[in-house]
């Protein structure tokens, strides 16, 4: 949208919590995510002066970099955002540091323990210490351990460790990795984040749920006859065929991203906002849903893998020809799939979730679907009348919508559908800060309340077990079918929905 | 939130002997349970309309310091006994000094300070230090001591204890009282001093619990108006943290309001402001001054001068005027206005009129009003050509304790820069 005046009134009126003396400590500094991410969350932090005074970040990894090495390639990185506060940044980066470190190599993460020590006299940061582990998932478990071993994670109330998707590959090795991690920390100590639950409109879904009265009575099989939830990307796998190639769509977003999403659009009302009854429902909820045929997952399931696509001018690469991707992959990069949730709330209503790489739109987003009017008293300017829908946009649009029938201008009795729209950018003006910005926080204030709990974890790993299994072993019942880039998918995608009379929506 | 006593019934000591009889508590007694290691309160409990109010018969006892429906309620009925205005408020302190004109002599158990709103309890105070002033101004000092285990609300065990002291007796006694407190207030742990009282009284109690570095809370409703916004001024200068519980009620109104300006399309308004008009109940305008004085900072307008204008018979109003940034004059209006059901404060805010004159399009009006009171006042007169933007102000309906709590949970260690920038220009606005 076009810049407009910051509103003045709106200046300092939220009240936020102020974090305590902390030192954040994390790992895989060298790596992409820490100067795409995690360092501009925190100068973020920083420039809305809710870090506090007496805080350090500490940048681990392998590279024997100094601490002005650090900073400096911190800044070669944020150079756009740091010519806009050259003096904020300036102040900021005096509270990087680094320290070589290698999580399988216990006597570097004893001599980090050292380095901290010192940092905390120099920065009076009081042993409060945030460990982020981005790094490689195969390092998860015996960070935890290095850790541990160094007595880091001994004060259960000072330390806490962020560790980042996936968590696990599958149920028994995210089972495995919770009684690894458990073993080096107590659960109040361990955050696993998923970046989507720091996005403004993915807590919306709460809100618009929980703080109003007028869906929550309607947000249930009386009245709801699906609910779609989409992730699509244009973009292809670019840089991480390494990492995709083991992962692929389900496991890279479905079991995480658009689980998520469904647990807060389906969970019950929690009695009250605090960690552990947000947790329990969504635990409660994901416990619930299965696939739609677990005896045959390959008939509610569809896989998909981008082909070649793009204009004669600008052609894009098939999956398979990108760098780092084996030419016969079989990984998929959409995935379609149909879910069902027993309980009470939501017994026969098909939960469809869809994402993929390389299709139309970059666009996340939640659509219910409600029933039919029992009866059809007027002509629809469409032939029939259009079902009500309310669609929660994630991303980009951010905002919600809703779809109703009213009577179109005229003589006659004729419905036509209209769109009631709220938009985040129409209504607020403001952007919103980065998912990493919320989530760090969090997590150096200690409140794990977006951070998913050990149960959610194993059971979202759990719901998809048919079919990493399939995929696993016997493979050729559920393909991967080619999909042209810049296309909704597989066609196979479509009769999923057709089977039942439906369609995918359009966003 | 209810409220929750203290863990066993307090036991009266000698004043000398509380501080050795707290360390045996807790090198012996509380050996299992953690201390917690969080901060000291100490409160000034006057309390003196309730006292009054059970004196009289008015309420049954016990006066535990916390304002129930009932003690408001009585409150109110007194208001016409007492011959005041309608107006006047029911925690207003010309009722609590009225009622003391009134016979009686009924007597109530007095448990302030043991009686624990279950708001701050939740943050578990490391020390609760309660001075409780009687009503009978030479009655000796009594000291009561009791260990404090917060029994947490959702059944969770992560609570760690604390203890309360109280000091009972008349104002001789608690001055006497206040050399035993000093070495109570544990250095090493941040220290809040909420003056839960007029602040109009004992002006050297108030020096000699809150110097800096403690943390004051007070209450800019109950006092005189210069009074409470020179503490305000005085301390934010010295860089004392000081927080007000009645800017914090001000927050719907500062909410509701940069709510209307949040649309993109209506902040270039803010720039063309012309008027503002604010109106409230009764004769205290320090809360309508506040927000008068945070609105004109956000804006960036410069006092010119503060005058006081006639009212209509509910006694004189405020006038100002201000000057914007591109030089244009901004006028502003205070007008007390009489009301049959105040609520619980003196000044509470009954309206708010903001006229922004736009260079390039209609004029905006923006009424908030307050949800019991309505502003037919604002809403009168020659607004038919602007666009109208009108809202109700939700009531914010929290108590006193839960307000502190907020503050406790915040943890902030210096003054809310946006009252710290308005409070000296609220204490210019009051014509002198």
């Amino acid at each position: 949208m076009a810049s407009v005046l910051t509103n003045p009134l709106r200046v300092g009126l939220r009240q936020e919590r102020v974090i305590p003396p902390q030192c954040l400590v994390i790992f895989g500094a060298s790596g992409d995510l820490t100067h795409r991410k995690l360092v501009p969350a925190l100068f973020e932090l920083y420039r809305q002066r809710r870090l506090p005074s007496e805080f350090a970040v500490v940048g681990c990894a392998r590279r024997p970099w100094s601490d002005e090495e650090f900073r400096s390639r911190m800044a070669a990185a944020m150079a756009s955002v740091i010519s806009e506060h050259p003096t904020a940044w300036q102040r900021f980066a005096s509270s990087l540091f680094y320290e070589p470190a290698d999580l399988s190599d216990p006597a570097t993460i004893v001599q980090l323990g050292q380095r901290l020590e010192s940092i905390d006299r120099q920065c009076a940061t009081r042993g409060n210490r945030t460990f982020y582990l981005s790094v490689s998932p195969a390092f998860y478990g015996s960070g935890c351990r290095a850790l541990a071993a160094a007595g880091l994670l001994a004060d259960a109330d000072r330390s806490r460790v962020v560790i980042e998707k996936p968590f696990g590959r599958d149920y028994g090795s995210a089972q495995e990795l919770n009684r690894v991690v458990q073993t080096c920390a107590k659960e109040n100590q361990i955050f696993r984040i998923d970046h989507y639950l720091g996005k403004e409109t993915v807590q919306n879904i709460l809100v618009l749920r929980f703080a109003n009265t007028i869906f929550e009575p309607i947000w249930n099989r009386n009245y709801i006859s699906n609910v779609q939830i989409t992730a699509a990307e244009t973009v292809g796998v670019e840089e991480r065929a390494g990492y995709y190639e083991t992962s692929g769509a389900l496991r890279d977003m479905v079991q995480n991203h658009l689980t998520q999403l469904l647990a807060l659009t389906a969970m019950e009302a929690p009695g009250r906002f605090d960690p552990e009854s947000m947790r329990n429902e969504k635990a409660k909820l994901l416990q619930a849903a299965r696939l739609a045929n677990e005896e045959e997952p390959w008939k509610c399931c569809v896989r998909g893998q981008y082909s070649s696509g793009g204009s004669r001018i600008s052609p894009t690469a098939g999956y398979r020809q990108e760098p780092g991707v084996n030419p016969n992959s079989t990984t998929e990069t959409y995935v379609a799939m149909k879910l069902f949730i027993n309980n009470w709330r939501w017994q026969g209503v098909p939960f469809y979730l869809r994402t993929g790489k390389r299709l139309p739109k970059r666009v996340s987003e939640v659509v219910l679907t409600f029933r039919e009017a029992p009866v059809h008293l007027f002509d629809a300017a469409g032939g029939s009348p259009t079902v009500n829908q309310l669609i929660l946009r994630i991303q980009p649009d951010e905002g919600a919508e809703f779809r109703f029938e009213v009577k179109a201008p005229g003589s006659g009795m004729r419905s036509r559908p209209v769109d009631m729209a709220f938009s985040y950018d129409d209504s607020f003006g403001e952007p919103s800060d980065e998912g990493y910005v919320r989530l760090l926080a969090d997590a150096m204030l200690s409140d794990p309340t977006l951070y998913t709990r050990s149960d959610e974890v194993e059971a979202a790993w759990r719901l998809y077990t048919p079919l990493l299994e399939l995929i696993e072993d016997s493979p050729w019942q559920l393909p991967v079918q080619p999909y042209e880039t810049g296309t909704w998918g597989p066609a196979a995608a479509d009769s999923l929905l057709a089977d039942d009379g439906l369609v995918w929506r359009r966003p | 939130m209810s409220a929750q006593l203290t863990l066993q019934a307090p036991i009266a000591l000698p004043p000398e002997q509380v501080s050795s009889y707290l360390d045996q508590l807790w090198q012996q007694d509380l050996e299992g349970p953690a201390g917690a290691a969080t901060f000291t309160l100490v409160v000034w409990e006057g309390s003196w309309l309730e006292q009054q109010l059970v004196r009289c018969g008015r309420v049954d006892g016990p006066i535990t310091g916390l304002v129930s429906p009932q003690l408001l309620t009585a409150a109110r009925d007194c208001v016409g006994d007492c011959n005041l205005p309608l107006s006047t408020a029911p925690l207003d302190p010309k009722l609590a000094w009225r009622l003391g004109e009134w016979q009686g002599n009924h007597q109530a158990e007095d448990l302030r300070g043991q009686f624990v709103s279950g708001a701050i309890s939740a943050y578990m105070p490391r020390r609760l230090l309660t001075l409780a002033p009687t009503l009978d101004a030479s009655r000796p000092l009594e000291t009561l001591v009791a260990a404090y285990c917060p029994l947490p609300e959702d059944g969770s065990t992560g609570s760690a204890c604390g203890d309360v002291v109280v000091l009972r007796g008349g104002m001789d006694a608690q001055q006497q009282g206040l050399a035993l407190i000093q070495p109570l207030i544990r250095a090493d742990l941040p220290c809040w001093v909420w003056w839960n009282s007029s602040l109009d009284e004992a002006p050297e109690m108030l020096e000699k619990l809150a110097p800096p570095p403690r943390r004051l809370v007070v209450d800019t409703s109950l006092g005189s108006p210069r009074r409470c916004l020179e503490i305000l001024v005085q301390r934010i200068d010295a860089g004392q943290a000081i927080n007000d519980l009645n800017w914090l009620r001000l927050r719907s109104w500062r909410e509701s309001l940069a709510m209307v300006f949040d649309p993109p399309a209506r902040r270039d308004a803010l720039v063309h402001v012309v008027q503002l008009d604010i109106d409230v109940e009764g004769h205290h305008p320090v809360k309508g001054l506040l927000l008068a004085a945070w609105i004109a900072d956000r804006l960036g307008w410069h006092l010119v001068g503060s005058y006081e204008v006639p009212g209509d018979g509910t006694g004189p109003g405020i006038g100002a005027e201000f000057e914007r940034a591109d030089g244009q004059t901004v006028q502003f209006r205070l007008m007390p206005v009489p009301v049959g059901v105040p609520k619980t404060h003196p000044g509470a805010l009954v309206g708010l009129r903001l006229i922004c004159q736009r260079s390039d399009g209609r004029p905006l009006c923006v009424i908030l009003c307050s949800e019991s009171g309505g502003c037919m006042r604002l809403e009168s007169g020659g607004m038919a050509s602007m666009e109208l933007a009108e809202d109700v102000v939700p009531l914010p309906n929290e108590s006193e304790e839960m307000e502190l709590a907020r503050l406790l949970s915040g943890g902030h260690d210096s003054t809310n820069p946006l009252l710290a920038a308005a409070a000296p220009l609220a204490a210019k606005l009051l014509p002198s």
